[in-house]
């Protein structure tokens, strides 16, 4: 009867996670076939040589960057472009726009393979995935020519590199001079100083600006635990925009999703591994960080930008007109983000990395993560060890029980009475139960003080592993040669037996070994927990191994054996509490390891 | 009640219903400590529902002997103490 119920809800369950994944479909198929239709549309409105609409206007006098369309029709020499070689990125500037449009980063690959190509991370506007950083000036006095997206600059200097900057220059014909002086460092960082030099007889008000822009939408972990989109740290406060919530604060505000005006900071577009943000190098200046989001011609269009407040008058004979602004472009290594926080003022920078609520926690837990890691020679290895080590220092408080341990011999008797007087009144039975502990000041529980402590930083270890970019491409023993990707058995083809991937039905056909074993060790501890006296909670708490293994299955590696590892380490301390406490109790024929002392369990103290 | 004490109630019961099956019941005390702040809640209200069950739960560690623990009824005056736990019939 029981098996047959037990039965008919796993049938049940996974009846219902299909049905899900097959409502989900059609949406995803819509996505896709949206995205593929706005890919053509693109594609038409460049081969007729005329783009997009122009987004919408400045907001205000001083407002928005706006995109000036190009000529249309003219036919158009490409665009020259200046390698950019640095010992990390390498990449080239666009001198048409003067846009850093082309960057892969030369330490990370797009897969595990090691002759899988480099990671991009901008791209020109011409592309399936634009995404590029451009400097210019809007005229705030209305008649003063800018450059624009179509504007050639002349460059002085044939490449950019760390100690090889580059001048952009572009005379306007009217008496003005634009400037862009760019240099590069070691790692990530492009620092641009844009000036005007105003020969003219009348003085210019001019608005420089810096952006970074996004003209398409990536595809997102939809993952509440980590952050993607706008983020930026403006006026000593994180500020974190999703693509979604961005696009609907946008529509309410004329394009416009949030707007600071303070002294320095930092802001950008973060991926889970991958940012481009821009900080101003003088930090105590005011700027104005603006987050956009413009639909252009049905696409969404991303832009992080800083300005001045105000537009800057050059009077003539002088230089000025300018801002100089840093554009971080790269991989979120916490260390060298670090690094440009302490060496260059950059405030809280090391937040792009999306460390949560728990940041007291989960930063130094990536650091002693990172440590082990480095010494072990292996990312799993250390969130093995780290776990022990966490659980070690947790233990005397589970441990603290054991010294009432002997006493619970002499309740036996007592404790058998209780349990078979109320035998069919398990809540009563259990009340007495406690009473008795209460009189005879005994008891086998840790209590709830210790579970409550322990979730945050357990969970804030599992928010480290999530975002951390140490797990990228990490090998771990066996099959596994990427933690932060689901582990790519499948229960289901008979783990490779059977040559086709059910997966490709839908994502539930996707039964990792490393999930399973989740389970089991799940399954295995839920045995060792008391259950809840409730009995539809107790129902729950027997399927919780297999709601969590199917939830787990298409989470990155390095979860699934963290978790493991943490329930077998669950399961080694229960069972020691388990084995002292049945010991103790007479009827259970246990008398030569009930002898054991309490204390034996000691050793194992953290 | 009022909608905080509503809420509380609300997040208690998320609790019992996820966390705890997951990480497994492991109170001293009878009742536990999250029906404990479920009763709490109902018979004094968010403020004074919420800080017994605060309480409750800071007293839940290895350090109390735990056991039979009530919560103490709504109409006693402040003056009132609560009696502790009933005596336990024994034998």
């Amino acid at each position: 009867m029981d098996q047959k119920r037990l039965l008919a809800a796993i049938a049940l369950s996974i009846g219902i996670l299909l049905i899900f994944d097959f409502l989900g479909r059609p949406a995803r198929e819509a996505q896709r076939a949206q995205q593929a239709a706005q890919q053509q549309t693109m594609q038409q409105q460049a081969a007729q040589g005329q783009q997009a609409v122009p987004t919408p206007g400045p907001t205000g006098p001083l407002g928005a960057p706006s995109d000036a369309a190009p000529a249309a029709g003219a036919p158009r020499s490409p665009a020259a472009r200046l390698p950019v070689e640095g010992p990390r990125v390498q990449g080239s500037l666009n001198l048409r726009g003067a846009r850093l449009d082309d960057l892969v980063l030369k330490d990370y690959r797009e897969t595990v393979d090691r002759n899988s190509p480099l990671v991009r991370l901008l791209a020109p506007r011409e592309g399936a995935a634009p995404y590029y950083n451009q400097w210019g000036w809007t005229a705030a006095d209305g008649r003063t020519p800018v450059p624009g997206n179509d504007t050639d600059w002349t460059a002085e200097g044939s490449r950019l590199a760390p100690g090889a900057p580059v001048t952009l220059r572009w005379d306007n014909g009217q008496g003005q001079v634009f400037e862009i002086a760019l240099s590069l460092d070691e790692n990530y960082m492009v620092t641009a100083e844009q000036r005007v030099r105003n020969a003219g007889a009348e003085p210019v008000q001019l608005l420089p600006w810096a952006r970074i822009r996004r003209e398409y939408t990536p595809p997102t972990q939809g993952f509440y635990i980590l952050h993607e989109g706008f983020v930026g740290v403006l006026d000593g406060r994180l500020r974190e925009e999703t693509y979604s919530s961005a696009k609907s604060e946008a529509a309410k505000r004329n394009g416009v999703a949030f707007e600071q005006e303070g002294p320095g900071g930092w802001a950008g577009i973060t991926d889970k591994y991958w940012l481009t943000a821009l900080a101003p190098v003088d930090q105590s200046a005011r700027f104005r960080a603006t987050f956009r989001a413009l639909p252009e011609a049905g696409q969404d269009r991303w832009q992080a930008d800083f300005a001045p407040p105000a537009a800057l008058t050059v009077a003539p004979g002088e230089t000025g007109g300018g801002q100089a602004v840093r554009l971080f472009a790269g991989a979120k290594e916490v260390n060298l983000l670090d690094a440009y926080a302490t060496r260059l003022g950059i405030p809280d920078f090391d937040k792009a990395v999306d460390f949560g609520w728990f940041y007291f926690l989960t930063k130094p837990f990536f650091h002693v993560l990172h440590f082990l890691g480095s010494i072990l020679g292996n990312f799993g290895v250390a969130i093995l060890v780290f776990t022990l080590i966490l659980k070690a220092l947790f233990f005397p408080l589970a441990n603290k029980s054991y010294k009432s341990m002997a006493k619970m011999k002499v309740l036996g008797p007592k404790m058998t009475e209780i349990r078979e007087r109320y035998k069919d009144d398990p809540a009563k039975a259990q009340a007495e139960m406690m009473a008795l502990y209460r009189t005879e000041k005994v008891n086998p529980a840790s209590g709830c003080l210790p579970i409550l402590i322990q979730i945050p930083v357990f969970f804030a270890l599992y928010k480290v592993l999530f975002v951390t970019i140490e797990m990228r491409h990490a090998p771990f023993f066996g099959w596994i040669h990427d933690l932060s990707a689901p582990d790519p058995t499948n229960l289901f083809n008979l783990f490779g037996l059977i040559p086709y991937d059910p997966a490709q039905l839908s994502h539930y056909l996707h039964m990792p070994a490393w999930a399973l074993i989740m389970g089991a060790t799940m399954y295995l501890q839920q045995r060792l927990n008391p259950q809840p006296p409730d009995p539809i909670q107790a129902k729950l708490f027997q399927w919780m191994p297999l709601i969590f293994t199917f939830m787990l299955a298409g989470m990155p590696a390095g979860l699934v054996i963290y978790w493991s590892w943490n329930n077998l380490l669950s399961i080694a301390q229960q069972w020691t509490i388990q084995r002292n406490t049945t010991a103790s109790r007479p009827g259970t024929a246990a008398v030569p390891a009930a002898a054991v002392p309490a204390g034996a369990a000691k050793p194992k103290k953290g | 009640m009022t909608p905080a004490a509503q809420a509380l109630r609300g997040a208690v019961i998320a609790y019992q219903w996820t966390l705890r099956p997951l990480i497994g019941a492991q109170c001293r005390f009878h009742p536990s400590c999250s029906h404990y702040a479920l009763e709490a809640l109902q018979r004094h209200g968010a403020l004074r529902g919420g800080w017994l069950a605060t309480r409750r739960i800071l007293r839940c560690n290895p350090w109390h002997p735990g056991g039979e623990d009530p919560v103490p009824p709504a109409a006693a005056p402040r003056a009132a103490t609560p009696p502790a736990f009933q005596p336990v019939p024994k034998g």
